[in-house]
């Protein structure tokens, strides 16, 4: 599910608990076009964020329990996590 | 024999989704012009986003917008609200997909025609 590296996890909240350091999930669709605007961006975020920030994504058509249980709408939408915990979203 | 009727059943699914694809680039080449609005001056975006509409078209029978995560996708595309062109670009001009542009906005480029051919390569290159 992360930008560099394909990890399996059992599910959503496991993947989040994992990591000590605040995870951004980019939900996402394969055929949302801004939503490939925003995922270079958040490569590159990742890339110079790495240590303090883990980057991932999630296809809400491949997952659309996880776009259901987190209400989203309009694609992209970046949501922070802290300790599994949502902290802030932006809306694309 | 259960194989070749999959394998017919697929290439009649890329035919459909070929015929989608163009009437799909036609149809946003007319509302360009039609609304006064532009193109990304990143053309993979619109190419991205008319893919998506012509894929809902071939599965919903009608062009969905691709830039939202929906409960209920038949339901979204029966009710017609989300349909491209959707009631917020009909009323506002506000396309969140950045499909249809006005000319200040900071990602507009200054083209109101995307060809087939660029939409179906691109397109092509992510699949």
């Amino acid at each position: 599910m992360t930008l560099y590296e394909k990890k399996k996890f059992k599910n959503f909240d496991e993947m989040l608990t994992s990591y000590t350091e605040p995870v951004l999930v980019d939900f996402y669709a394969v055929w949302c076009g801004p939503c490939q605007l925003m995922s270079s961006e958040l490569s590159a975020l990742g890339s110079r964020l790495s240590g303090s920030l883990k980057v991932a994504k999630v296809d809400t058509d491949a997952y659309p329990q996880l776009g259901d249980k987190y209400k989203i709408e309009g694609l992209p939408t970046c949501v922070l996590f802290k300790d599994g915990k949502e902290v802030k979203r932006l809306v694309g | 024999m259960t194989l070749l009727r999959a394998e017919i059943k697929d290439e009649e699914h890329e035919k459909k989704l070929e015929k989608a694809l163009k009437s799909m680039t036609g149809f946003t080449n007319s509302y360009l012009k039609k609304t006064s609005t532009v193109l990304c001056s990143d053309p993979t975006i619109p190419s991205v986003v008319i893919k998506g509409l012509a894929e809902h078209k071939v599965s919903l029978g009608a062009p969905l917008c691709p830039c939202r995560f929906y409960d209920d996708k038949e339901k979204e595309a029966k009710d017609g609200y989300w349909n491209c062109p959707c009631v917020p670009m009909r009323e506002r001009k506000e396309c969140h997909c950045m499909l249809f542009l006005e000319e200040d906005n900071s990602f507009a480029g200054t083209e109101q025609n995307i060809e087939f051919e660029t939409v179906k390569k691109i397109t092509g290159e992510m699949s």
